[in-house]
């Protein structure tokens, strides 16, 4: 099997690649922190004086763990997402999940001025919007599992997904509408979505949610092998097409919207890192693919957020900005250079 | 954008001969948004920077009942003084009627639970102000139902359409730029600006003067502190720090308030957006953090992020905020009454960082966070 072997090889470079970003996102920032501090701060015991060693431990590093989490975990919400519905164009958020994230952060940050709870500015702990965000998530979620148990046809979820999408914006213009300027620039912002500022706690909190999804997402595997061949043939076959998708479900929801709820609606990073790691690994087989979009999604991210610190200015950019800025032209790039699509 | 031009009285009566055609200037001092031309009968108003970065001037005319108007005066809009009823679309204006003693004459306004004013509260409790709706919006119909002889706007761009139907109803709406001010002197003196349309020119000078006295007096006092130290302001959103540029309204008061603010020599409008990383490096050790935001308590402040316990500031409890103090309804007394009272902000923060000059003050605006 030689063909597999190179696979795994590329796997390992991969994986070698998203190492050595991590720690070269450990060492860019705004603040010049030299390579021997760095080191001596993550491997030794010593005590750096100044703010260096507050800033890696504390901001840094959780912000190299929230990439590495956000970028896998949208990357595998977005193949499963792809290969349930079939469709080179879903990505993590067909289900509506985000929209269902944006409806409850939207309540709670601009709700108070049309619900007429007072004008006093509510200030939010970051907890209320983690919920909030989940919340409408899980509602979204609920949803479309009573539709999927009542539908035998996997496309349809795919509608309701949109038309759910266009609810929660409908909800979402007619709050902004009545918000103040302060309201509505924190819920823009929040859409911007941020990998810093999460603590340990919220870190570690976001890891257990990604393990959860990771783990259904594995039992999936062979069942998503099959799925590419067709829902009658994997019937053919006795995989049990609901409970599969149940599960698909389950596991994107775990991964997609845990991480909404703590670093915003990130954009792009789920819908193209499949696709560029097809290109780079032509291959359906979901054993080699889960891994490597996991990856990949990781590497991505990483990259994506060295270049929004803008590192050695005082200045940073939204993430969101940066996934598409730096990612579409590499799918256009790749599927230009390689004149075949791998789906 | 093009105004429409109205004017629904018409020149009746011969022309008089007038004795000062170019006018008499009132003295702005320190404003840089508008002039005011006093004629026989009637004033010119120009308004300069009804927005950031206006490419036009509007020239309001400002006339008494009978009063005749040469021909030759090109103006974009006429408005009879003095005006009896008014609407104004931010607090920031409602101070200046209220110094001038016209609150009475407001009879609408969009948010008004904003209002923090005690006297102007009374009267909405009262049901004499009605509401116009939530800020942008402004329900057209219910404000042209008032009938005001004025309306008093401000225009991030010169695109408001709602704006644009008042004025197509025949009611002025006069843009207020006192927002683009950025010297503290500057925005408290669009009080003139108020006074014109109420024939109460000298009262808003003389208040004026007050203010600006006080104020003067004020930078003096802080001169004779024996340290100056430093000072952090604005606050995080996300991993993103918001501070007030260095020639931004906001640090020239910790500047006349003879405090080193930490950003003091960056240039540029609004706020600048900082990593948090390159904040807590410069500001760590600044001895005091004024204007964290929203935040009233400690406890918001932690729950938002337990980064803000690394600055010394925060250690030592010396973190000083304006949004304690609050109207009966929830408004921000500082957004409202701070523009025109440039000296009580003055003397808040002399107060903070040299407690010695001002012994016993109360603050209006800056208290200890919670």
């Amino acid at each position: 099997m030689p063909y597999s072997a190179r696979y795994k090889g590329l796997l390992l470079l991969l994986f070698v690649v998203m190492v050595l970003m991590a720690l070269v996102n450990v060492g860019l920032g705004s603040v010049e922190i030299p390579l021997q501090d760095i080191f001596s701060i993550l491997f030794t015991n010593e005590t750096t004086p100044g703010s260096s060693q507050y800033i890696i431990l504390e901001y840094r590093l959780p912000k190299v763990f929230t990439a590495l989490f956000t970028g896998s975990g949208l990357a595998v919400s977005g193949l499963l997402m792809q290969t349930l519905f079939r469709n080179p164009l879903a990505g993590p958020y067909v289900l509506g999940l985000s929209s269902g994230a944006s409806l409850g952060v939207a309540i709670v940050i601009m709700g108070a001025s049309v619900f007429g709870a007072g004008t006093a500015v509510l200030l939010l702990s970051k907890w209320s919007l983690v919920i909030a965000s989940s919340i409408g998530s899980l509602l979204v979620l609920l949803a479309v599992l009573m539709a999927s148990a009542k539908l035998r046809d996997t496309m349809a979820i795919l509608i309701i997904g949109l038309m759910f999408a266009s609810l929660t914006a409908a909800v979402v213009s007619v709050l902004a509408y009545f918000s103040p300027a302060a309201q509505l620039q924190q819920y823009i912002f929040w859409s911007f979505g941020s990998l810093g500022n999460l603590s340990w706690q919220e870190v570690s909190i976001l890891a257990i949610f990604w393990i959860l999804g990771i783990v259904v997402a594995i039992f999936c595997i062979k069942n998503l092998n099959t799925l590419l061949l067709g829902e009658n043939y994997a019937r053919s076959l006795g995989v049990k097409i609901s409970t599969n998708r149940f599960l698909i479900i389950i596991a994107t929801s775990l991964l997609a919207g845990s991480i909404t709820a703590f670093a915003g609606p990130i954009a792009f990073v789920g819908l193209a890192v499949p696709h560029l790691i097809r290109q780079v690994i032509p291959t359906n087989d979901h054993k080699i693919l889960l891994p490597a979009v996991i990856f990949g999604g990781a590497i991505l991210m990483l990259i994506c957020d060295i270049a929004a610190q803008l590192p050695g200015t005082e200045y940073t950019l939204p993430i969101n900005a940066i996934t598409s800025l730096i990612g579409a032209p590499v799918v256009i790039w790749l599927l230009i250079r390689k004149r075949k699509f791998i789906f | 954008m093009c105004l429409v031009l109205f004017s629904s009285c018409k020149n009746e009566g011969s022309k008089i001969v007038y004795s000062n055609p170019t006018g008499e200037a009132v003295p702005v001092e320190y404003a840089k948004g508008f002039e005011i031309n006093q004629f026989e009968g009637y004033k010119l108003l120009t308004v300069k920077d009804p927005w950031p970065k206006a490419d036009k001037t509007f020239t309001y005319l400002l006339a008494e009942e009978n009063a005749s108007i040469p021909s030759e005066v090109q103006y974009d809009l006429k408005v009879t003084v003095p005006v009896k009823k008014i609407v104004v679309t931010s607090t920031t204006h409602i101070p200046s009627l209220e110094i001038l003693n016209e609150e009475e004459s407001l009879v609408g306004f969009p948010g008004l639970d904003y209002i923090s004013s005690e006297k102007t509260r009374a009267r909405i409790s009262r049901g004499l102000i009605t509401e116009l709706g939530q800020n942008e919006a402004i329900n057209t119909e219910i404000l042209i139902s008032l009938d005001p002889d004025l309306v008093i706007g401000f225009a991030i761009d010169g695109n408001n359409k709602t704006f644009n139907t008042i004025k197509k109803s025949g009611i002025p709406v006069i843009y207020n730029g006192d927002w683009t001010e950025e010297s503290p002197l500057g925005k408290a003196e669009w009080i003139k600006f108020f006074g014109a349309f109420y024939n109460k020119d000298e009262q808003a000078a003389a208040r004026f003067n007050e203010i600006r006295n006080s104020y003067i007096k004020s930078k003096e006092l802080a001169k004779n502190a024996n340290s100056s130290p430093t000072v952090l302001s604005g606050s995080m959103y996300k991993d993103q720090w918001y501070v007030p540029y260095g020639n931004s309204w906001q640090a020239q008061f910790i500047k006349d308030a003879n405090a080193n603010y930490i950003y003091g020599d960056t240039n540029g409008s609004g706020s600048i957006a900082l990593s948090f990383e390159s904040v807590l490096d410069k500001s760590k050790d600044a001895a005091y953090w004024v204007a964290p935001g929203q935040f009233q308590s400690f406890q918001q402040l932690f729950e938002t992020s337990s980064h803000y316990k690394q600055f010394k500031a925060v250690q030592d409890k010396k973190v000083y905020t304006y949004s304690n103090s609050l109207g009966a309804s929830g408004g921000v007394l500082y957004y409202e009454l701070a523009p025109t009272r440039p000296d009580l902000v003055l003397k808040d923060l002399i107060s903070i960082f040299h407690p010695e000059l001002l012994p016993k003050y109360q603050p209006t605006f800056y208290k200890a966070l919670r």
